[in-house]
C-alpha cells in the first residue's frame, strides 16, 4: 500500500505559519450507500454532497495523478463505483477505499474543500476530457 | 461535616453574597498571576467554586496543567491576600488539576491524553536530552508521562534514563509488551529490543512497520502525556507517525544557528502539511558561559529562535545554555533535572515543560476530527 503526504501542488499547499483552518475540517462525514453520495458537514452546518464517482476520478493518489502531470492517467468507467471504507489518516485527511480495489487516495481536508468548492467546474472539465479521449463514464 | 450529615445530603455550604463574591474575586484576580497561564486564575477559568461553610471561605481551583509545583505558591498567595479582607475566619484553598484530552485520539492510543512530538530538522541539537528532561519535569509536577523513542536507528532514551543494558520489555504473550519504567517514566525504545552494539540496517518500510509495532503493541496504560523523541529530518518514520497517531502538537528544538534553522523550517512545514499544530520552540545551546572567566558567548549566534518563532507565529518556550553539566549528567544516565534539581537549568526545563502543558491544553489548538458514518439510503 502506498500512502503519501498531501500533494503540494494543490491550491492549498503548506504555507509558512498557517494555522489549521478549522472551518475546512468537516464535523461529520456521512456516506449514503444507495445513492452513492458522500456528504460533508462543515462547522457552520453547511453541507455538500460529492458522488463517489466524482471522488474516485479525482483521487489524489499517485496511481491516478502520477508523479508528474504527464503521468496522470485518465479515469473512466467509474459510474457505478461504490465506497466501501473510509479511515482517518492522522488528523489531516481521510483515506477512501473503493470497490474497484482503489484504496490509496488520501484526501486532505483542504483537498475535500477544494473539490466541494469547484464541484461543477471540475465535473464539467472531467466530462470534457472524457469526450475528447473518446471514453465513457 | 459529620458522616450522617454527609450521608443525608445536609450541607452547610452556602454561596457568598454578591457583594462578598465580588470582593473575593477581585482579590483573587489581583493576588496571583499564573506564570504559565499568563493570566490570573479568574480569567483563566481555573476557579471552579467559591462557597462558605459557617464562616470559612472555600475556594476550589482546577488547573489544566500538572500543578504540584505551583500549588503551594497559589495557596500561599491567595490565602495571604484573602486574609486582608477580614471577612472570613479562615480561608481554605484547594488546588487540583485536570489535564484535558486531545479530542482526536484514536482507539489504539485512547488512554493517552496528549501525544506531543519533540522534533527538530537537524540532528545533534539536543532533542533526546530535552525530551527526557521535559518528561521528568512534567512527571515531577504530578503528571503521568511516557516517552516513545522513535529514533529506531539511534535510540538514546534507555541510556539517558540510566536503564541498565540488557533490560528488555516484559511480555506475557509475545504480542504486547509492557514499557520499561525508569524514574516513573514509561519508556519504549528500539534500544530496549536490541543491544546497543547492533546496527539496524533497515530500509524505510521496515522502519515504518517497526515504529507502528512500538506504538500499537506497547501496553501504555493511562497517561497524561506521551512525548515522542523524533528522529531528525522528515522521513518515513515522521510520515508513519503523523498518519497513525493523532498528535496533539509538536515542539521544535533548535540551536540558534542559521544552518539548523533552515532545517527547522522544513520540519515545521512538514508538520503543517499534516495539520499538527506547533506548540512552541525551544532554543538549545543558546549561550555558553566560559568556565574560566565567566564570559557569556553566543556560540551559535543570537536571535535565531526568535526569528523562527516570529515567522511561524509561535513562541519560544525557553532558552537553554550549552552547559557541560547537561551533557555529563545525561551521559551518566541521571538527567540534570534529577541530578541538580535546584539549578537554574533544571528550573528552565520545568518552566518550558509547564508552558508546553498549558499550550497543549489550549482548546484553540485541538483539531476536531469528523465522525464518519455509513447510511443505507
Amino acid at each position: 500500500m502506498t500512502t503519501e503526504l498531501p500533494h503540494q501542488h494543490t491550491s492549498n499547499g503548506p504555507t509558512s505559519g498557517r494555522k489549521i483552518d478549522r472551518k475546512r475540517v468537516p464535523t461529520d462525514i456521512i456516506y449514503h450507500r444507495t445513492s452513492r453520495l458522500l456528504e460533508l458537514v462543515y462547522p457552520d452546518q453547511s453541507s455538500v454532497q460529492l458522488s463517489s464517482e466524482f471522488l474516485r476520478v479525482h483521487s489524489p493518489s499517485a496511481e491516478v495523478r502520477g508523479h508528474t502531470p504527464d503521468q496522470a492517467k485518465l479515469q473512466y468507467g467509474k459510474k457505478n463505483v461504490n465506497i466501501i471504507q473510509i479511515v482517518l489518516q492522522g488528523s489531516y485527511a481521510i483515506r477512501i477505499s473503493y470497490d474497484d480495489e482503489h484504496d490509496t487516495g488520501v484526501y486532505t481536508w483542504h483537498y475535500l474543500w477544494e473539490l466541494a468548492e469547484n464541484k461543477t467546474t471540475y465535473w464539467q472539465e472531467y466530462l470534457q476530457t472524457l469526450l475528447t479521449a473518446g471514453k465513457s463514464r | 461535616m459529620s458522616y450522617w450529615r454527609k450521608l443525608l445530603g445536609i450541607s452547610n455550604k452556602k454561596p457568598l453574597t454578591d457583594d462578598h463574591l465580588g470582593q473575593v474575586e477581585k482579590v483573587i484576580s489581583l493576588a496571583y498571576i499564573d506564570p504559565y497561564l499568563g493570566t490570573d486564575l479568574i480569567s483563566a477559568n481555573a476557579i471552579k467554586r467559591i462557597y462558605q461553610v459557617n464562616n470559612q471561605l472555600h475556594i476550589a481551583t482546577v488547573l489544566n496543567y500538572p500543578g504540584l509545583i505551583v500549588r503551594p505558591i497559589i495557596i500561599d498567595a491567595l490565602s495571604q491576600a484573602l486574609k486582608t479582607l477580614n471577612l472570613f475566619d479562615e480561608v481554605l484553598i484547594d488546588v487540583q488539576w485536570d489535564i484535558p484530552t486531545h479530542l482526536g485520539q484514536r482507539q489504539e492510543a485512547s488512554r493517552i491524553k496528549n501525544i506531543i512530538a519533540v522534533s527538530s530538522g537537524k540532528g545533534g541539537v539536543g532533542k533526546s536530552t530535552t525530551t527526557v528532561n521535559l518528561a521528568l519535569a512534567l512527571s515531577e509536577a504530578g503528571a503521568s508521562v511516557g516517552i516513545l523513542d522513535a529514533d529506531v536507528y539511534g535510540p538514546s532514551q534507555p541510556h539517558l534514563l540510566g536503564i541498565p543494558a540488557g533490560t528488555t520489555p516484559q511480555s506475557r504473550d509475545m504480542r504486547t509488551y509492557a514499557p520499561v519504567t525508569a524514574y516513573d517514566i514509561k519508556v519504549m525504545s528500539m534500544g530496549l529490543m536490541v543491544t546497543e552494539k547492533t546496527p539496524l540496517m533497515w530500509r524505510g518500510p521496515v522502519a515504518s512497520e517497526t515504529i507502528q509495532q512500538l506504538i500499537n503493541q506497547t501496553l501504555w496504560g493511562d497517561m497524561d502525556y506521551l512525548l515522542i523523541d523524533m528522529p531528525p529530518g522528515t522521513g518515513d518514520i515522521h510520515i508513519t507517525l503523523a498518519q497513525t497517531l493523532a498528535i496533539a502538537g509538536t515542539v521544535v528544538v533548535t540551536t540558534p544557528q542559521d544552518i539548523a534553522l533552515l532545517d527547522v523550517k522544513k520540519g515545521i512545514d512538514m508538520f503543517n502539511a499534516v495539520d499538527v499544530p506547533l506548540l512552541g520552540i525551544i532554543e538549545n545551546m543558546a549561550t555558553h558561559t566560559c568556565s574560566q572567566c565567566n564570559h557569556i558567548e553566543h556560540v551559535f549566534g543570537e536571535f535565531g529562535g526568535e526569528s523562527i518563532a516570529r515567522k511561524f507565529q509561535s513562541e519560544i518556550l525557553g532558552s537553554l545554555p550549552l552547559n557541560i553539566k547537561i551533557r555529563e549528567q545525561a551521559d551518566a544516565g541521571l538527567p540534570i533535572i534529577l541530578a541538580k534539581p535546584s539549578s537554574d537549568i533544571a528550573q528552565t526545563y520545568r518552566d518550558i515543560a509547564l508552558k508546553l502543558a498549558v499550550n497543549v491544553a489550549e482548546p484553540g489548538l485541538i483539531t476536531p476530527l469528523p465522525k464518519i458514518t455509513f447510511v443505507n439510503d
